[in-house]
């Protein structure tokens, strides 16, 4: 009832000499006499998904306000990247979101080749969808492991980082790294894929898909404890999604039918066919859901594109030093918790005027805000792994 | 030797040998637990638990004490020092104390008291005053949240634990803990599970509440209120308070043993091992406290409406409405 007058309470203060304004806490008791409590949430706290920190008043177990403080992680990526040349920027972008990794290196190479107007090899476009896909599993299965480890199971996240594990594998016989990638360079991909590789990832996804509901889902879905503790909560409209910018899983678990990958499509994404997940319900079991059916919907595209994998080469000619022509260039590419866009302005040097990150953590975190008063308190963790959002991701 | 075994058998010698087994065996139970619960969460989680300290990892619990012993034991500046060093004490104490009327075997009990189970259940409220002293002196707004469950908790699930009882009390006509085991002689057929089934069910349940593990851990909810009322706890306070909290589910699952499986008694006749027979005692406790370990790294944690909700709207119906049967029974068959 007193949410909405306290919430945008501010009181001014005199900082070394200058005005400025603060959020005050105000002496409001109830008819009790019984006043609210502040609580501080992280940024050292085992739930908040890496350096979160939630400023919290709580009533009881309520919690009437909710503001997200971040920055414990900020590594200034963005300022970096203007003083290293196009190229280099690649290894910087798979620190950002460091569940997404291939996604963000692919946001960054399409915003080059945007400005400069590549053409890159059909060889490579597939082994980038194909390193996308099998990055969002990687980064679908333990989220839904974190939900359930925010709920209590510490059981699931062990399970879903088995299939991480293996993931990793092949992310390291491809690549040589097993998270920081450096994979998707600007013009194609580092190198082709082992010769066995085709093979062992086709036999990977099959495995994945025959024992994903045994070996994962059985553990988790039916659940009378997972039910009650995430139907309901965290619910949202789709007007309020929309409105608040989300991208990914929890806009698509409130119903709206987005996705980059299908509506501003990339790279060979025309040519796939696939489906969009949505769901109805809009809250913590609906993201749930969708992460889900997500993960065979990617198993579905990766078992295309290696049957359409065509020969050649998997770069493209750029010459030694890459120099893009003035102007701007934009990549957007559907990661797993949303939408990552870079934006790269060049000014005709050889390295880049200003480059700029839209990581879907960081917008998809305002939801916190306004979803979470009202709540209880222990309803903060299922939204959390709702939003599912990344340090690395929200602090540059 | 007869005359000394007699003599240990006399008033004050009888005494302190039954506290230092007591004390020996609580420690010993907590011990046990502790490197059960990570070898089992290990089995259950692709992994292999503590396997480094002794064969297999068994020597992990000495490790563990040794390393708490050596760490500083912090209070915190603004703590009720005296409420925060007393709780983890009032935690331990009647962790321990139950064990005294617990029956291992034909003749191992240390007293057979005959208002046994009016003891049980007085001695384990006061648990929860630990817990509440632990969260308000910590002066901390976690532990306090913690305290608040805890006793909300603890208080609530009291009153499904005990009507459970009254229909095991209905069937012995005795509170004493060694006429209940004695009544299920005969074959595993004779036990009270069969007749309490739902009785069990609701004391299992309300058990799991009163030892604090998941589904029903709120008062830690390690991943809300991260250790809850022990937040502020280091080196042997907090070793204390696990190791009360490990007795505590040791001990549930040997009252719930003794009073629906039996006890001592075997499942046959025939493999009736006379003062042995705290070979079975052992086994189905420790068959139920697998349980206990299964169930807390299986499935989530409940919110603290939800648990109320459980507890007052199914468990306390349940157990009621088959007090009245078994007390309807029991008049029928007299």
């Amino acid at each position: 009832m007193l949410q909405e007058e306290r919430r945008h309470r501010t009181e001014t203060i005199t900082l070394s000499g200058r005005e400025s304004e603060r959020l005050s806490r105000p002496d409001i008791r109830d008819e009790f006499g019984l006043e609210t409590m502040d609580m501080n949430m992280g940024p050292q706290h085992p739930s908040m998904h890496g350096l979160l920190r939630l400023i919290l008043e709580l009533d009881g177990e309520t919690v009437v306000r909710c503001d997200p403080v971040m920055g414990y992680l900020h590594r200034c990526q963005e300022k970096i990247a203007e003083n290293r040349m196009y190229p280099s920027v690649i290894p910087l972008t798979d620190r950002l979101d460091y569940f997404a990794n291939m996604h963000n290196e692919h946001g960054y190479c399409l915003a080059v080749e945007d400005l400069m107007d590549i053409e890159i090899p059909p060889r490579a476009e597939y082994i980038r969808v194909l390193m996308c896909e099998l990055m969002r599993l990687a980064s679908h299965i333990p989220s839904v492991g974190f939900l359930l480890l925010e709920l209590g199971a510490f059981t699931p996240i062990l399970y879903g980082f088995r299939e991480r594990e293996r993931i990793q594998n092949i992310f390291e016989a491809v690549t040589g790294a097993r998270m920081m990638f450096h994979y998707i360079r600007i013009g194609g991909v580092k190198a082709d894929l082992p010769e066995d590789m085709p093979e062992k990832i086709w036999n990977y996804v099959e495995d994945l898909e025959k024992t994903f509901k045994r070996d994962f889902i059985d553990l988790i879905e039916g659940n009378e404890i997972f039910i009650s503790r995430t139907r309901g909560v965290g619910k949202m409209s789709q007007e309020k999604a929309v409105e608040m910018g989300l991208t990914g899983p929890p806009l698509r678990c409130t119903g709206v039918d987005f996705d980059v990958r299908r509506d501003y499509p990339y790279s060979i994404y025309p040519e796939l066919d696939f489906d969009v997940v949505t769901d109805e319900a809009g809250d913590v079991e609906a993201s749930y859901r969708v992460r889900i059916k997500e993960c065979y919907q990617s198993i579905r595209i990766i078992k295309q594109v290696l049957e359409k994998m065509p020969e050649g080469a998997v770069m493209a000619d750029l010459g030694r030093r890459l120099r893009p022509p003035e102007g701007e260039g934009f990549g957007r590419v559907e990661g797993p918790r949303g939408e990552f866009a870079v934006h790269v302005v060049s000014d005709g040097s050889d390295i880049p005027y200003r480059v700029h990150y839209r990581d879907p953590s960081f917008v998809n975190m305002q939801l916190l805000q306004e979803i979470v008063p009202g709540h209880y308190l222990p309803d903060i963790m299922p939204i959390m792994g709702l939003v599912d959002p990344v340090s690395g991701g929200w602090d540059k | 030797m007869s005359a000394f075994v007699n003599a240990l058998d006399q008033e004050p010698w009888r005494f302190i040998i039954s506290l230092l087994a007591i004390i020996f065996l609580t420690l010993n139970v907590a011990a046990v637990l502790t490197f059960a619960e990570r070898k089992v969460a290990g089995y259950i989680q692709l992994r292999y638990g503590p396997n480094r300290v002794g064969p297999r990892g068994v020597l992990q619990p000495m490790a563990d004490v040794l390393k708490l012993f050596t760490k500083e034991n912090l209070s915190p500046g603004r703590a009720d020092v005296w409420v925060f060093l007393a709780a983890p004490i009032a935690m331990f104490i009647p962790a321990a104390v139950i064990w005294m009327v617990v029956p291992f075997a034909p003749k191992a009990v240390v007293t057979n008291l005959n208002i046994g189970l009016l003891f049980v259940v007085s001695t384990t409220s006061i648990g929860a005053l630990g817990v509440v002293m632990a969260g308000y002196g910590s002066r901390s707004n976690f532990s306090l949240l913690g305290a608040l469950r805890g006793a909300a908790q603890m208080i609530s699930y009291e009153v499904p634990l005990i009507l459970s009882l009254l229909g095991v009390i209905i069937l012995t006509g005795s509170l004493s803990l060694v006429n209940v085991v004695n009544n299920q002689a005969g074959g595993f057929w004779h036990w009270y599970i069969w007749s309490q089934l739902p009785m069990f069910a609701t004391f299992y349940i309300a058990g799991i509440a009163e030892v604090k593990r998941i589904p029903f851990d709120l008062p830690e909810g390690e991943s809300e209120i991260v250790g809850g009322f022990m937040i502020e706890y280091s080196g042997m306070t907090w070793a204390l308070i696990q190791a009360s909290e490990f007795a505590s589910m040791g001990l549930m699952s040997a009252i719930t043993t003794t009073l629906f499986l039996g006890g001592w008694q075997p499942p046959f006749d025939f493999l009736d091992f006379g003062n042995f027979n705290w070979i079975w005692f052992g086994l189905k406790t420790a068959i139920i406290m697998f349980t206990f370990q299964w169930i807390r790294w299986s499935v989530p944690r409940l919110r603290m409406d939800q648990l109320m909700d459980f507890g007052w709207k199914f468990l306390v119906p349940l157990s009621l409405v088959w007090l009245f049967v078994t007390a309807a029974g029991t008049l029928i068959i007299h």
